[in-house]
């Protein structure tokens, strides 16, 4: 029930956000508008919807961002020259993305070292694999099949909108109503009851990071994919903006709640913002101070909100 | 020798096996290198703004080349933009006693000591690409402020010195970012009515700056006559947003470098214009001085390298 009540602060906070802005300027509320936004946050929400498993379970995952290049770059480098079907760049992108994840995992697990500490060091390693495997350089030309997946549109919708439904609905339903969801909350929650209770707290967290990879590699190959280049320094600082959103949507980073509807909810808002800002013509050096605030504003509005609530 | 092998035997653990092999490995390498090192070449240390960044390696590819030809051992390594590091890597190259220091600046004002320290150690130091506070013993590189004079005169002749643009400015602040700025606007001032009627940064990024240039043709739409942006890479991703919505027939983009990828697309006729900046110049013109100082031959105290317009019609001479 309060995470109910937590996630509809939020969606509140989000709608008067919407109102305002579409009160002073009237090209935000409209499809194009819309179409934009949801395809400029799509990459930003499957990083988010990997760490809100991640921080469900009291972890963290800060080389997301890293993630993003490493899979990007080994995405490109088969997707160019174009002599190989576009299901093998794709396929190699998420395995990269997944054996870090699964490296992500077995380290936090068997060294009992801080999840922070150790996806701080996957992502210094992975910026620097990035740069081995493309000397340094972007890798361009890629085939149009490839282009395609962040580029293109099925019916008049971006192919990124379409993978962000589709994998925020596996998501919400692994986290909500499968058995593993269910261990990831007990795992956040209290990890010693969960071991208690005989369920395998470290297959749990090798799970979570591996998905996060996962879905990291996903997002490396459609940020690819759009700029229609692997870039091996992209991706910088995204680990940010996919935490961000995961805690404006109500994920505790003491782990044991947390939503994916919320993290949905935080992933929009921020890229309502960016939109936003720049719809308004908002100065670069203001933009940066605003987003800061509004993050800041949401979650407070947000406490605000459960307490007269609750 | 034997105790490490007794530790090897005992631990029955396969990393540190692992972990102890590479460290041998690169050890035996190091010594090896010692032994080759002891012919009499020039020494020249090489500290470099950021390895991440593609100009920044074409120069340093272009070092390698040149140090290649005229036999000098070049020891390279990269500041990761922070001018502290870097002044320590100038300090560790006095303490090898190299012959010459190449470097390339991370900041003005920031990376000024090391040119300090360098020159108090009496060892020649050359700035490559850009500049300190302090003066080196030379400067290899080229005037940013006129890349962004020759990028805005085109745009200003292209739509005739009437209409509308947008900048997409580099990381706010940086040296390369406040130049550029300044040469666009030198030429805005001279064309009252070509109008800059928005500016934000895509802090040098391709996909950032596609996105800013969405955001600019859903508020602007077809008011937006050219595009400035500070780097190809921006450039190209402010053409990929234009081209998507399908107005790319109508705007004019212009960015500066002249990567690889840009000059493809000005080849195609996309991106209607790009400035050259001659990393292949600035890095062989970087090495010849360091040779020339060592040898003691005259050098020029200031080489400056110029900016070229690339378009269409040019082309043939950039792309190998």
């Amino acid at each position: 029930m309060l995470n109910r009540l937590k996630q509809y602060g939020i969606f509140v906070v989000f709608i008067i956000i919407c109102l305002i802005l579409s009160l002073i300027s009237n090209q935000f509320f409209t499809v194009s508008n819309w179409t934009i936004i949801i395809t400029q946050a799509s990459i930003n929400a499957l990083l988010a919807f990997g760490v809100t498993f991640v921080i469900i379970t009291g972890g963290i995952d800060l080389s997301l961002g890293s993630m993003v290049a490493v899979t990007g770059v080994t995405a490109a480098m088969l997707a160019h020259p174009d002599i190989y079907p576009v299901a093998l760049p794709v396929f190699a992108g998420l395995i990269s993305g997944l054996l870090m994840g699964v490296f992500n995992g077995f380290i936090i697990t068997k060294s009992k070292i801080a999840p922070f500490i150790v996806t701080l060091g996957t992502m210094t390693i992975g910026r620097g694999l990035a740069l081995i495997l493309s000397k340094g350089r972007p890798v361009s030309n890629l085939s149009d099949s490839f282009n395609f997946i962040g580029g293109g549109d099925v019916f008049g919708i971006p192919f990124p909108i379409i993978v962000l439904i589709l994998i925020f609905a596996i998501c919400s339903i692994t986290l909500k109503k499968t058995l593993l969801g269910r261990y990831i909350y007990a795992v956040g929650g209290n990890e010693q009851a969960a071991r208690a209770s005989g369920i395998n707290v470290n297959q749990v967290k090798m799970a979570v990071y591996s998905i996060s990879g996962l879905l990291a590699g996903l997002a490396g190959i459609l940020l690819t994919s759009r700029i229609t280049t692997g870039q091996p320094n992209a991706g910088a600082g995204f680990e940010l903006d996919a935490i961000a959103a995961a805690v404006i949507g109500g994920t505790s980073t003491s782990g044991g709640t947390g939503t994916m509807t919320g993290t949905l909810v935080g992933v929009l808002l921020i890229g309502v913002i960016n939109n936003g800002l720049d719809l308004l013509n908002v100065t670069s050096y203001y933009q940066q101070v605003v987003m800061g605030i509004i993050i800041i504003g949401a979650v407070v509005l947000d406490s605000w909100n459960q307490k007269s609530n609750g | 020798m034997a105790i490490d092998f007794i530790i090897i035997l005992t631990m029955k653990n396969l990393y540190s096996i692992l972990f102890i092999s590479i460290f041998f490995f690169f050890s035996c390498n190091k010594s090896n290198k010692a032994e080759n090192g002891s012919d009499k070449k020039i020494k020249v240390g090489v500290t470099m703004l950021s390895m991440q960044n593609e100009f920044i390696v074409n120069i340093s590819d272009e070092m390698s080349k040149k140090a290649e030809e005229l036999d000098v051992e070049l020891i390279t390594v990269d500041a990761e933009h922070q001018p502290l590091k870097q002044i320590e890597q100038v300090e560790s190259f006095i303490a090898q006693k190299v012959d010459v220091i190449i470097m390339n600046p991370c900041e003005v004002e920031a990376s000024s000591p090391a040119v300090t320290k360098a020159l108090t150690a009496k060892i020649p130091i050359i700035n490559v690409n850009s500049a300190t506070t302090i003066q080196p013993t030379a400067f290899v590189g080229s005037n940013d402020v006129e890349s962004g004079r020759i990028a805005m005169n085109f745009i200003a002749e292209k739509l005739g010195g009437k209409g509308n643009i947008v900048m997409i400015h580099g990381f706010m602040g940086q040296a390369a970012q406040i130049q550029r700025e300044q040469g666009a606007k030198e030429i805005l001032k001279k064309y009252p009515n070509l109008k800059l009627i928005s500016h934000q940064t895509g802090e040098w990024d391709r996909a950032k700056s596609m996105d800013l240039m969405q955001n600019w043709i859903q508020s602007y739409g077809t008011k937006i006559n050219a595009v400035f942006a500070q780097n190809d890479e921006m450039g190209l991703g402010a053409l990929k947003a234009l081209q998507d919505a399908g107005l790319k027939d109508k705007v004019i983009v212009v960015s500066i470098d002249a990567i690889a990828d840009a000059l493809q697309a000005v080849k195609k006729g996309t991106l209607d214009a790009t400035v050259f900046q001659n990393a292949k110049q600035q890095g062989a013109g970087a090495i010849e001085t360091a040779v020339k100082i060592v040898k003691g031959q005259p050098y020029e105290k200031e080489l400056m390298i110029p900016f070229q317009l690339v378009t269409k019609e040019n082309i043939g001479k950039f792309l190998k």
